[in-house]
């Protein structure tokens, strides 16, 4: 101390080291108040800030035209995606996914069959959340909503056991590694789910199309039980060991659709710039479809509207930017339509013009691009080979790629259809008939022959209804799960697919899903 | 609260009252500096013999002894390690006596004072893995930023530009990186404050790819401000930084103003670039050629060839070399002004800086203008030091649109290899007669003019960033000295760009205009205190303790317009855009709280030990494991120094050893959180009406911690013929655990997205780095003098675990036909980098890549028990793809020297890397002949093969090349003179350099040191980079 001759200044200046020292003390608090994000304690507390959350729920409904239609559609005899020079290779993915080559670590296993999981479970998960909050807010039409949420949620639990059989059921925000509950179980819940929800559901939401309704619940009520003897039975490693019918049901809930008074099909009146009736369905402006039951909601916005005809059309297929030139038709569905079945007219083939000015359009190497049904190397197709999908018109007026089309996961056709095949299957042939020629006629404008003559057999019916949903619904996401109720999923052999395991028509559990909850088991035969 | 308001008052108070008396006694202040490095000495005793006064050196080496009775005073310095020197100072009343002492080290000569972080310490008391450069030696040729400085110089700091774009980032990897989501970044600190790593620029726009990735975070440092960089490698020397240790710590150190030399610099340089290698796309003619080839190649079937004749038919007349045509000579110049001085209290050196680079790809380049100053002020004899560290700079940086992706339609490297040579730069436009940009048709296009691409898009960065900090000390007793330091990082970028309605890209949207801007804030207060008591003659003892707060703020912005009237506005009104998109905007903060301690001891200069613990409290993490300890153990040996060692050849033979604990949490800050946010994926559309919609956008982790790397350091520091031969020898071990990775969740109905940040798995790295300074050569009487460096590391890194996960896929392959395959996987029992994918086998007789087939067999756990090559096949498929290469080195290798000769000096830099395989995923893409059925053109290599015009391009070890190279990274030679009639001109120096000269590799693309960013933790794949230049720069510096 007595090296420094002023103490008293020393003591001084000692002090003015205390104050960081005091700093120090109100300076740990490590708490996080996020600004520009919001936790959910305190989110949810008004009609406003619950609407935002059950739209969250819609769009994840997105997810649907991804990879789970990609499996619909190339996995079956829909369609198929060449390998083209440079593209379309993908490591293989889409030939495995045409060939049903997966595996839980095949190239299609890490990818597409993994992203079908957890996009569905996203919306299980987004539904869940809003749920557990409306247990504690009161808003306005709120039993609605909740009914809302649960049909929804329900329609995602369908897509996921369709896709991998029996999986683990959640409703609460708990994360936990949960319990595999059996395929029938799965059935089990959808159903009471979707009965309850409908029970509350409004026939529509002003002002606020689109919102899922009592007849799109109705619509997935007829589809679970159309599908009930595959969506109750149990995967096996040789196919599915199927569970007790429910055509009674399908056929009740179709026409529960059918006579809600909302619907009604499309006919010659109904017009859109893509064309009038059938044609309208699909057009960008289809918001507008009297038959329309359930949609995709599409806008002409930027990551918001409808894209998958780029799949399909050719680099020079339209003015102001290309196509990207991949999918294409199965050539034996193609050939299965009637060539006077207006309905083929979705499908492009032949010499090519611009979609939108008409004006002839050529390949890439300067020659007249024209579109074969015929792939003569699935392994190197050339730009023109296979005919293309073009249902959903492309919008002129879209943002980036996204057309203002309504994609359609379920419209009235299709449950004119669905009651057709229950009451078939009841034994009632000519009420099916009746029914089929309903939505065929506008396949045939003016041309009776074609309609379906009476006194077919069930059998023949049966085929003539599978038929019947290739023509009206194909590019819908149908074609899969008609396949496996018929029985051609795995063993049907068609333009690149010779036979696969019968196993293959339930997906396997992701193996991330196996590895991170040991409490799942691997579906039969992976 | 009211107890430090009246602390405050009081030390305020007593500022005011410690004037120093004057009058009839006088003033001696001095300086002691080390006497092989020159650098100031701190913590040394000053003492009055025969008297109780005394004071104590601070950071820059001064002392001040006021109000002394006038007379002679014996002045006596003593530290540890060095000679006492003893000298007599007259002192004259009113008058300040100035005295400079030099202090020789009394070990060998070895004792240079090296800044180790909150403090500094003699080089031959550290007890950890520590490297210092002297920026003077390092900063030749064009040195943009300071972290060029550490390349080839440092064993075990890897530093590889991401390309050659002015102002580009660099990797910069301490010892390997062992985090595979967070940061392997190392910490920067800047005049004792740490920096903050986020890239201050802001973010351009990603139309139909990404947008380039991150610029440098020192672009805002002028190199020849600096005058030490010192890197911490092992935990023992990074534990100190605790949390943002585990990557290794970069300290800077920024150059000073000295007593008594008032010194004015003029630092000027021209340096001019050209690309230095080529991708070789094919001339018009060759095109032609190939074409005519495969028309008449039997194995394409003959749709494809008649398509090819009318293809061939309709091709254009130009013979257009589209790199040439991007291609400049790159004229970078740089201007360096600076001057420092000082009186015995106060010292100052203030600099300003301009560099303005030019890209060697037009219509791209980078600017800098920078000031700095830097000021020094002692008071209270010495007692209370106050030093101010201020730089701010405005970087302005003019991007190259779409520098590595676009999309489909690809950006401008991609269509300087795509563009076909027959078409011609310029058209004649028939209605207007105008010269414009040819295109090969209006609106979007599969291919896309680079030329046009480059010269009309306008995308402009400003970048503005200030660093500040403050430090005072004071010694409470001249072995008691505490010190509170204050610093403040924030920048603020702008961002604008413009793609005009004419052009390949805005006429999609008729004109499109964006503006980001994005702020960055970090503020740090640290407190200090050391206490170095005098503890006999043999005992050397310092102790140092401290608290350190920093919090960061950091802000985007941006807004996008479309669908313009005209171009005339450009970005600059955004109004005129009838389409607005939907802006975003963001805010993260974070805070970082830490108390630490270190104390040092030393015995008879021979025995050394250090300890450090940290306590360090991080925002970032979940609320019950916020705070975590990180605490390091070494100690050193100078074996030479013992009586049994004398017959030893070495002068100098020092054993470290150490041992701690690192963190990292290098993470975006709210992971633990449960937190909803508008996502633009969220909207739906009800009626006619867009909803947001608000989702939970990440699985919240509410117990993520910390990452933690425990490491390991032997060393050996040797010196042999009194030090003409010395360096050190090192291997060290280390082991991250509680990796902070994002992993797939179980996702049964409650997760949002389907990845969680988790602390799972462990990495190991373990290495060994050799370093020799050589006096290879020194005649003082013949003026000539030789010395040599030599820099070795060995690094081996291994994934250990990955908790449930399998395997982690990473870097997705760019390409057509190239979705969702990704070249490299993370699995356990490889490095990080290992390449994953089928074993090429060559050509099958129709020109078919053919793949080595295996037979594997699993156990019935599924694990693979043995695997056997099975002939063949076109169609590779899962069981034939496998771990085909690896993106590390075996070793790297730096070698340096520097010759003078009277006046003439000359130094050169060798670079070299061994063993490393790089994927070419430019070949991949750009040498596959199908590009042809699609108008496109191809890198030669790919014309020459047998393969069907159909074939795919297949990711496989066909595209993985050895990345070895051996590069002459700069050669300098030099001349220093009086420059005749001058005046006050003391020294000055020119000097040319040649800057990557020389590059021997086997690599065929532009250059195997390569950096894209390509997923998690990716490692050497080279996708389209910045053609990387060859710089000849010629200088002058003039002392005054």
């Amino acid at each position: 101390m007595s090296l420094f001759h002023n103490p008293v200044r020393t003591a001084r200046l000692g002090a003015l080291l205390l104050v960081p020292v005091g700093l120090m003390v109100g300076c740990t608090d490590l708490k996080e108040t996020p600004t520009s994000l919001i936790t959910k304690d305190t989110f949810y507390k008004n009609s406003d800030e619950v609407l935002a959350g059950v739209t969250s729920v819609y769009a994840n409904l997105r997810n649907n035209l991804e990879s789970y239609y990609s499996l619909n559609s190339i996995s079956s005899a829909e369609g198929v995606v060449p390998v083209r020079g440079g593209d379309w290779f993908d490591n293989g993915a889409w030939l495995e996914l045409h060939r049903q080559g997966w595996t839980p670590n095949s190239v299609t296993g890490l990818r597409e069959i993994s992203d079908i999981w957890n996009q569905q479970y996203a919306g299980v998960a987004r539904a869940n959340i809003v749920l557990e909050a409306l247990e504690n807010v009161t808003v306005a039409s709120g039993a609605q909503i909740k009914g809302e949420l649960r049909a929804l949620r329900a329609f995602y639990y369908m897509q996921l056991m369709d896709a991998y059989g029996g999986i683990p059921i959640a409703t609460d925000t708990k994360v936990e590694q949960r319990e595999q509950a059996t395929r029938a179980q799965v059935f089990t819940f959808i159903e009471r789910e979707l009965r309850e929800a409908r029970a509350v559901l409004p026939k529509i939401w002003p002002g606020q199309q689109g919102r899922l309704t009592q007849g799109a619940a109705d619509a997935m009520l007829a589809t679970l039980y159309l599908n009930a003897r595959v969506w109750s039975g149990t995967p096996t490693a040789s196919g599915i060991t199927l569970g007790a019918p429910r055509w009674t049901e399908a056929s009740a809930f179709a026409d529960s659709v059918i006579n809600n008074g909302q619907y009604s099909l499309a006919t010659a009146s109904y017009t859109s710039p893509c064309g009038s009736g059938y044609f309208a369905n699909f057009c960008y402006t289809n918001q507008t479809s009297p038959e329309n039951v359930f949609v995709v909601r599409g806008i002409a916005l930027d990551g918001l509207g409808f894209n998958r005809q780029y799949n399909t059309l050719h680099y020079n297929s339209f003015s102001g930017g290309g196509g990207w030139n991949g999918w294409a038709i199965v050539e034996q569905t193609f050939n299965a339509f009637d060539p006077v079945d207006v309905r083929r007219n979705t499908i492009l083939s032949g010499p090519q013009v611009d979609l939108f000015t008409g004006a002839p359009v050529n390949n890439r190497q300067g020659a007249r691009l024209i579109f074969t049904p015929t792939i003569a190397n699935i392994n190197a197709a050339d730009e023109g080979e296979g005919v293309r999908l073009y249902k959903f018109p492309l919008d002129p007026n879209r943002a980036g790629n996204a057309s203002g089309t309504d994609f359609t996961i379920y419209r009235l056709a299709e449950m004119i259809l669905i009651k057709a095949e229950a009451q078939n299957e009841l034994g009632n042939t000519e009420i099916a008939r009746g029914l089929v020629n309903q939505v065929r006629v506008r396949g045939f404008p003016g041309n009776a022959s074609k309609l379906l003559p009476a006194g077919l057999s069930q059998t023949t019916m049966r085929a003539s209804i599978f038929s019947e949903r290739v023509f009206e619904l194909t590019g819908e996401g149908k074609r899969r799960q008609d396949q496996i109720r018929e029985g051609t999923y795995t063993s049907g052999t068609w333009f690149g697919k010779t036979a696969a395991a019968a196993h293959k028509v339930v997906l396997p559990i992701p193996q991330a899903q196996i590895n991170t909850n040991p409490k799942l088991t691997q579906n039969p035969g992976y | 609260m009211k107890l430090i308001r009246g602390l405050m008052a009081a030390a305020v108070g007593g500022l005011l009252l410690a004037n120093p008396a004057q009058g009839q006694r006088g003033v001696i202040s001095g300086r002691v500096v080390d006497s092989t490095s020159q650098l100031p000495m701190q913590s040394v005793t000053v003492t009055i013999e025969g008297t109780q006064r005394g004071a104590v050196t601070g950071v820059d080496g001064a002392f001040r002894l006021a109000d002394l009775p006038a007379g002679s005073a014996r002045l006596r310095v003593t530290r540890i390690g060095y000679s006492p020197q003893v000298k007599d100072v007259a002192v004259q009343a009113g008058q300040t006596a100035t005295v400079r002492f030099v202090l020789q080290s009394v070990a060998a000569n070895l004792g240079a004072v090296v800044v180790t972080g909150y403090g500094s310490q003699r080089k031959e008391a550290i007890t950890g893995a520590v490297v210092t450069i002297n920026a003077d030696e390092a900063n030749v040729g064009v040195i943009a930023n300071p972290t060029q400085l550490l390349t080839g110089r440092a064993a075990g700091v890897n530093v590889t530009l991401n390309s050659g774009e002015p102002g580009a980032g660099a990797q910069i990897r301490i010892r390997g990186g062992t985090s595979i989501t967070a940061s392997n970044d190392p910490l920067y600190v800047i005049d004792g404050v740490p920096l903050q790593n986020n890239e201050a620029q802001a973010r351009g726009v990603g139309i139909g790819g990404t947008p380039p990735i991150g610029r440098n975070p020192l672009n805002a440092i002028n190199p020849s401000d600096i005058s030490s960089v010192t890197v911490l490698k092992d935990a023992a020397a990074t534990a100190i930084y605790g949390s943002r240790g585990a990557n290794g710590v970069v300290l800077i150190e920024t150059k000073r103003g000295r007593t008594g030399q008032a010194t004015m610099e003029y630092e000027t340089y021209a340096a001019v670039g050209v690309a230095a290698n080529s991708l070789n796309p094919l001339s018009s003619a060759e095109y032609r050629d190939l074409l005519s080839r495969e028309i008449a190649n039997t194995n394409n079937p003959a749709a494809t060839r008649a398509a090819l004749v009318t293809q061939r038919n309709g091709l254009g007349t130009a013979n257009t070399n589209w790199e040439n045509e991007l291609r400049r000579n790159a004229i970078t110049q740089n201007h360096n002004l600076s001057f420092a001085g000082g009186n015995q209290t106060t010292t100052f050196r203030a600099s300003l800086n301009f560099n303005d680079q030019q890209g060697v790809v037009l219509s791209n380049g980078f600017q800098r203008l920078q000031a700095r100053l830097n000021g020094n002020h002692e008071a209270l004899s010495g007692r209370l030091r106050i030093g101010l560290n201020l730089s701010s700079s405005r970087i302005q940086d003019d991007y190259l649109p779409f520098e590595n992706t676009g999309g489909f339609e690809g950006g401008v490297f991609q269509n300087a290899v795509i563009f076909l040579p027959t078409n011609p730069v310029f058209v004649t436009d028939p209605v207007t007669q105008a010269q414009r940009f040819f295109e090969t048709g209006p609106g979007r296009q599969e291919r896309r003019n680079p030329v046009a691409l480059a010269e009309q898009t306008i995308d402009e960065g400003e970048t503005i960033r200030t660093l500040a900090n403050v430090t005072s000390s004071f010694s409470i007793f001249p072995s008691l000295i505490a010190q509170v330091n204050v610093g403040s990082d924030r920048s603020n970028g702008q961002r604008n760009v413009y793609q005009p309605r004419a052009g390949s890209v805005g006429s999609e949207f008729n004109g499109l205009a964006q503006q980001s801007q994005r702020a960055l804030s970090n503020q740090t207060l640290q407190t200090l205190l050391t206490w170095s008591p005098t503890i006999g003659n043999d005992i050397e003892f310092d102790a140092t303790g401290g608290y350190e707060y920093t919090d960061f703020d950091n802000r985007d912005f941006s807004m996008q317009t479309r669908n313009f009237t005209s171009d005339a506005f450009t970005f600059n009104n955004l109004g005129a855009g009838s389409l607005p998109q939907i802006p975003q905007s963001n805010q993260e903060q974070a805070r970082l709280v830490s108390f630490f301690g270190r104390a040092n001891i030393g015995y008879k200069n021979r025995y050394f030990l250090t300890g450090v613990l940290r306590r360090d409290g991080s925002s970032r993490f979940g609320d019950a494991n916020k705070w975590a300890v990180f605490p390091a153990i070494s100690g050193s040996w100078l074996i030479s120094d013992e009586s049994f060692a004398k017959g030893l050849p070495f002068s100098q033979l020092k054993l470290r050893a150490g041992y701690g604990l690192q963190g990292n949490q290098a993470v975006a800050p709210y992971a633990s959180l449960a937190s909803l946010a508008p996502d633009g994926g969220a909207r739906y559309v009800f009626g006619n009406t867009v909803f947001t919609g608000i989702v939970p956008n990440v699985n919240p982790n509410p117990n993520l911690k910390w990452e933690q790397s425990t490491q390991s350091n032997i060393a050996f520091d040797y010196g042999i013929a009194d030090g003409r031969f010395s360096g050190s020898l090192e291997f060290y071990s280390k082991r991250t655990t509680d990796l902070l990775l994002t992993v797939p969740i179980s996702q049964t109905g409650s997760a949002f997205v389907s990845t969680q940040l988790q602390n799972i798995g462990a990495v190991q790295n373990r290495g060994l780095e050799f370093s020799l300074d050589a006096r290879m050569y020194e005649r003082a009487n013949r003026g000539l003098n030789l010395t040599s460096g030599l820099v070795f590391s060995v690094e081996r890194n291994k994934v250990l675990d990955l908790g449930p996960t399998d395997f982690i896929e990473t870097s997705s392959v760019s390409g057509q036909g190239q979705s969702g395959v990704n070249a490299q996987r993370i699995i356990p029992g490889r490095p990080i980098g290992a390449f994953y994918g089928a074993e090429f086998a060559g050509f099958n007789g129709t020109g078919n890549q053919l793949f080595t087939k295996y037979t594997v067999t699993r156990n019935a756990a599924g694990v693979e028990t043995s695997r056997v090559a099975n002939g063949t096949t076109t169609d590779p498929g899962a069981d034939d793809r496998l771990v085909i290469g690896d993106a590390n080195p075996n070793f790297s290798l730096g070698l340096r020297s520097n010759l003078t000769w009277h006046n003439i000096d000359a130094s050169w830099l060798w670079r070299a890397e061994q063993g490393r395989d790089v994927f070419n995923n430019t070949a991949l893409v750009y040498a596959t002949k199908g590009a042809i059925t699609a108008q496109r053109n191809l890198i030669r290599s790919g014309s020459e093969t047998p393969e069907p015009i159909s074939e795919q391009a297949v990711y496989s070890s066909r595209w993985i090349e050895d990345g070895s190279f051996f590069r002459l990274q700069n050669v300098t030679l030099g001349y220093t003179f009086k420059l005749p009639f001058s005046g006050g001109a003391r020294t000055t120096r020119v000097y040319v350099s040649g800057d990557n000269l020389l590059l021997f590799t086997k690599y065929s693309g532009y250059d195997p040191e390569v950096f894209i960013d390509a997923g998690t933790a990716s490692r050497g794949v080279d996708y389209l980079s910045y053609p990387r230049p060859r710089t000849y720069t010629t200088g002058l510096r003039i002392q005054f």
